[in-house]
């Protein structure tokens, strides 16, 4: 196997060496001259600890059943599932080189996922994942338990609130909403790769040693964190995927830009890796985060918080500021043929009044916003830190990536309403609840 | 506000109500609880799917394809995947409208879903419940989108959208995986350590996978369809580079449908000791001749490709595309009760039969995949073309089906397949006979050689091919060739006589069926050197195997 690849690979590599020079001729010189690939001391590093022994199949099923049986006693939640995998993994690099490495890992990760629909036809979908390295080290069933029971109950409000209306204006992110926005906003936009070719839009790229965040804001990317809190960080490795090792980067500190994630693609004045050469397997790897961690000299107790959003938005004379409890995800356009943009996907967003109204629940928000402004209206930070676990998708695959902040107060942000299908709620009851409708039916008629 | 004692009592009138849907009709009672599930989803549905202010549906049907499959592949030896999978897919059909005209287009075609593999009885009904909503929905926007289209053409010769048929009742024993991986697990590795045999070879593998497959169908109509089938394909496959750089390959494989037919280790070893040998000829093998027209033969094996290919394709009773006056979609669209074939061929599609000369067939069913039971039709006599495949969508001339609407698993709409289809010659000459047939009609070309066919690679490019010389009839194997003008005329035109000789062909490339032919004589087709693309050699050669053990 590895016989046959290697010849077609250089194959390919000496056609593809021809045309890259011939190119070069061709076209107008790149603005980053640096080289094509780092020079990097050889690694040696064979880590053959045995691999841990998979749990029980059976377990794992019971498990997912157990937690799946739970969202089935809801009858306004139309569809639900439960998902567990197990990854047990020994990766092998060896390089000409001589780098070579060898590292086990493991995750098992836990997802569950229960969909409703508004009258209006909105779809609203609560998911929760939990990740850890072993069956042991995920959240307590308990706790896990009670999680779906309050994505259950979030969801009979979500069906009940009122739409939102586009908005501009003071709003606070809890510490996961905060890590998911630093991860899409600045996380992708300082992997190394995207400050060379022409096509990115290098947002950061000439502004190393600038401030681009607030100055009481470090943030740091750090695979070499295992845990935060007691919580396993998805984002750790030792070794990245090029062979080299993780390394803990201080990306931005009080506020300034001071380098970015590095696979051993160089880019101008960066030409070494810092061990941030990722990918899924089969795919080149690219600088890309691991464990990004948001740190704050200018905290607020988390239980002051809201009373400082209420104190903004008196001064900026609103009715209501927005308070993002939790969020399932984002995405972000780094390319240059589209806007610089980013949308991160809120799930729980509470309306918080000035008039000491009591919160109220709104669906159908999305935040949207241009990079560099939104950064710029930070104002103070809470003073916990919460983790947002994920798995990220780029151009070199998918890789589980942690994110994590504390709760962050806004001047301003923008939502937009999301665009939603009108698709009416299911005709008939769900099959167990025949009989909830049956009395509706006869009550109308009496 | 309901007072406590008012919903007891309505709660107890509920109870007491509901086994009057729950309950399948008496005569199709089963303990299997996806059945069960499916019917006390289709009462209701039948009862109560409705949309204010829409209609009904006229029909619903359930189809539930449940498959418990083994895979492994062993590739140099070594193991390289092995798997169990178990899955159940669910496919939702709601029809608005009427047979004459309905739903059945676009988004209106059905719903797929993954169905609970826990025997769960709620759990599978709420999978369901979710599908027949969706279905139903997109079905009453689906007919409205389908007549707004329509009403931009003229159709002279309207045909129905959906036609009858009676209802069936048939639960037959659900089929299981018993297996023993660890045998096969052996098996395909020893196979694939033949690679070491010849340091030629540059890739070897050999796969196992072995299929329980039970289908349930269920329609509003009142039929009920159970049944089991088990499916396996073994196969070896190796590449090698002729001196000159040609790519050169074999992968040849076994399909049955009864785990016991499937060959010893002992027989499998041979076959693919065969087929290392047949790659050294095939390298040594002289190129095939720039240019050639006259007779070809074509063993049983090589005919049953094109007859599956040229036949087979176009037989089948496709619908054309809204607003097309076609009757079908095939090469013989218009070709209905004219010369298709030579005068002395026959075609019939029999999926009544389960096996042949002692052999099984892969294509034998009861009931296809729409609950309609599975007939022997004539499609080709004499050669002429008397019948299409067809299932219940009609095409013109065939309002209803003849049993031949599959789908591909897991969850596939139906269309109309091929069964078994069988090529008969009513003038058949024995394996001598025709050879010497052969050898006459290139001596009358004066031709100092012909071509023989012994099998066919992908897209027809023959893999065995052997240069027959006329002058003491040798066979000589030649490699690097394509057939010019193989195709449905000269199937038509240039085939001129037909072997003894029956040979069974199964496939289960999407959906499992048989085609038995005999070995034909074209007395002219043109064969001439393949225009491909020489890669070099490796430049160094592979890992010394001597290494190994």
């Amino acid at each position: 196997v590895l016989w046959r690849l290697t010849y077609s690979e250089y194959r390919n590599a000496s056609r593809a060496y021809l045309n890259v020079k011939t190119k070069m001729q061709v076209n107008a010189q790149e603005e980053d001259q640096s080289p094509d690939f780092s020079e990097e001391p050889a690694q040696q590093h064979a880590d053959s600890t045995p691999l841990p022994a998979s749990a029980d199949q059976a377990r794992l099923e019971a498990m997912v059943r157990r937690y799946s049986a739970l969202l089935s006693k809801y009858p306004e939640i139309y569809s639900s599932y439960a998902i567990v995998s197990e990854q047990i993994t020994r990766l092998h690099f060896v390089s000409s080189e001589g780098t070579q490495v060898v590292i086990p890992s493991a995750t098992v990760r836990l997802a569950i996922e229960a969909e409703t629909r508004a009258e209006d036809g909105m779809e609203l979908l609560r998911f929760e994942t939990f990740q850890a390295e072993s069956l042991d080290h995920l959240l307590a069933e308990s706790e896990i338990t009670a999680r779906v029971a309050k994505m259950a109950t979030d969801l009979k409000a979500l069906r009940a609130a009122p739409l939102a209306e586009p908005y501009n204006g003071p709003a606070l992110l809890s510490g996961r909403a905060a890590a998911v926005f630093f991860h899409e906003v600045l996380g992708h936009r300082i992997e190394g790769h995207r400050q060379r070719g022409e096509n990115e839009g290098q947002t950061f790229t000439k502004k190393v040693d600038e401030l681009v965040l607030p100055e009481f804001l470090s943030v740091t990317d750090d695979p070499t964190q295992r845990q935060l809190n007691g919580t396993d960080l998805s984002g750790w490795y030792t070794y990245d995927d090029e062979g080299m090792p993780a390394r803990r980067v201080e990306v931005v500190k009080n506020g300034v830009l001071k380098t970015f994630l590095m696979s051993r693609i160089p880019v101008k004045n960066f030409s070494k890796s810092n061990g941030h050469g990722r990918s899924q397997p089969g795919a080149m790897p690219v600088g890309r985060q691991g464990n990004l961690i948001v740190t704050s000299s200018n905290s607020t107790p988390n239980g002051q918080m809201r009373q400082k959003l209420i104190d903004e938005v008196k001064k900026q004379g609103k009715p209501y500021g927005l308070y993002f409890e939790d969020i399932q995800g984002g995405f972000t356009l780094t390319q240059r043929a589209a806007p610089q943009s980013f949308q991160i996907l809120p799930v729980m967003v509470w309306r918080v009044y000035a008039d000491g109204r009591p919160d109220e629940l709104v669906r159908g928000v999305d935040i949207v916003g241009t990079p560099l402004a939104t950064m710029n209206r930070i104002l103070i930070t809470g003073d916990q830190t919460e983790v947002f676990n994920g798995m990220c998708g780029a151009e070199s695959g998918t890789v589980p990536v942690a994110a994590a902040s504390p709760a962050i107060l806004f001047s301003e942000m923008e939502v937009q309403k999301r665009a939603h299908s009108l698709n009416r709620p299911p005709i008939l009851p769900p099959p167990g609840f025949e009989s909830d409708a049956v009395p509706a039916k006869k009550g109308s008629q009496s | 506000m309901i007072s406590a004692p008012l919903r007891v009592l309505l709660l107890v009138a509920v109870i007491s109500f509901t086994p009057s849907f729950a309950q399948p009709p008496a005569s199709m009672q089963t303990d299997d609880p996806l059945l069960q599930a499916m019917q006390t989803e289709m009462a209701r549905s039948k009862a109560q799917l409705k949309l204010e202010g829409m209609s009904s549906p006229y029909y619903i049907d359930y189809r539930v394809v449940d498959v418990d499959e083994y895979r492994a592949e062993a590739a140099y030896g070594a193991l390289r995947s092995d798997t169990r999978t178990r899955f159940r897919f669910l496919r939702v059909v709601v029809r608005v409208g009427s047979y004459k005209q309905d739903s059945f287009f676009s988004q209106g075609e059905g719903v797929t879903q993954v169905m609970p593999l826990d025997d769960d009885i709620v759990a599978m009904r709420h999978q369901i419940w979710l599908a027949t909503d969706r279905a139903y929905k997109d079905a009453t926007e689906a007919l409205t989108a389908k007549q707004a289209q329509l009403k931009q053409y003229t159709v002279d010769q309207p045909v129905d959208d959906f036609a009858a048929a009676e209802p069936l009742q048939s639960i037959t024993p659900l089929t299981h995986l018993d297996i023993d991986a660890v045998p096969w697990r052996k098996t395909i590795q020893d196979v694939s350590a033949l690679y070491a045999t010849d340091p030629e070879i540059q890739s070897f593998d050999s796969s196992i996978y072995l299929q329980a497959v039970n289908r349930y169908f269920l329609n509003s109509e009142g039929t009920v369809i159970r049944s089991g089938q088990n499916l396996a394909t073994l196969s070896i496959a190796a590449t090698t580079q002729a001196v000159d750089g040609m790519e050169l390959d074999r992968s040849p494989g076994y399909m049955v449908s009864d785990f016991k037919d499937l060959p010893t280790p002992k027989d499998l070893l041979a076959r693919a000791t065969n087929m290392v040998a047949s790659l050294k000829e095939l390298r040594a093998a002289p190129l095939v001749d720039e240019d050639y027209r006259g007779p070809v033969l074509f063993s049983g094996d090589a005919s049953a490709t094109v007859f599956a290919d040229f036949v087979g394709e176009n037989v089948l009773g496709v619908k054309p595309d809204l607003g097309q006056q076609a009757r079908t979609k095939g090469a013989w669209a218009s070709s209905y009760k004219t010369r298709v074939l030579p005068d002395f061929i026959s075609v019939v599609d029999d999926p009544t039969l389960s096996s042949l000369n002692g052999k099984s067939l892969m294509g034998h069913y009861e009931f296809d995949d729409e609950g309609v039971k599975a007939a022997r039709v004539p499609i080709v006599e004499n050669g002429k073309l008397v019948n299409y495949l067809v299932g219940r969508t009609p095409i013109r001339d065939f309002p209803n089906s003849n049993g031949h609407g599959r789908a591909r698993i897991p969850a596939n709409n139906p269309g109309p397949s091929l069964g078994n289809l069988i090529v008969r010659s009513s003038e058949t000459l024995s394996h001598d006979d025709l050879k010497k047939k052969f050898i006459e009609l290139c001596q009358q070309r004066e031709l100092p050689f012909g071509y023989y066919v012994e099998t066919f690679g992908p897209r027809r490019t023959p893999r065995l091919l052997y240069k027959v010389w006329v002058k003491d009839g040798r066979e000589e194997l030649v490699r690097g060739a394509v057939l010019g003008d193989l195709d449905v005329r000269s199937m038509r035109n240039d085939v001129v006589a037909a072997g003894d000789d029956v040979y069974i062909e199964n496939r289960t490339l999407n959906i499992p069926h048989s085609v038995v032919a005999p070995s034909i004589l074209f007395d002219e087709l043109e064969v001439k050197r393949a225009n491909a693309n020489k890669n070099k050699l490796p430049e160094y050669p592979a890992p010394a195997v001597a290494t190994r053990k």
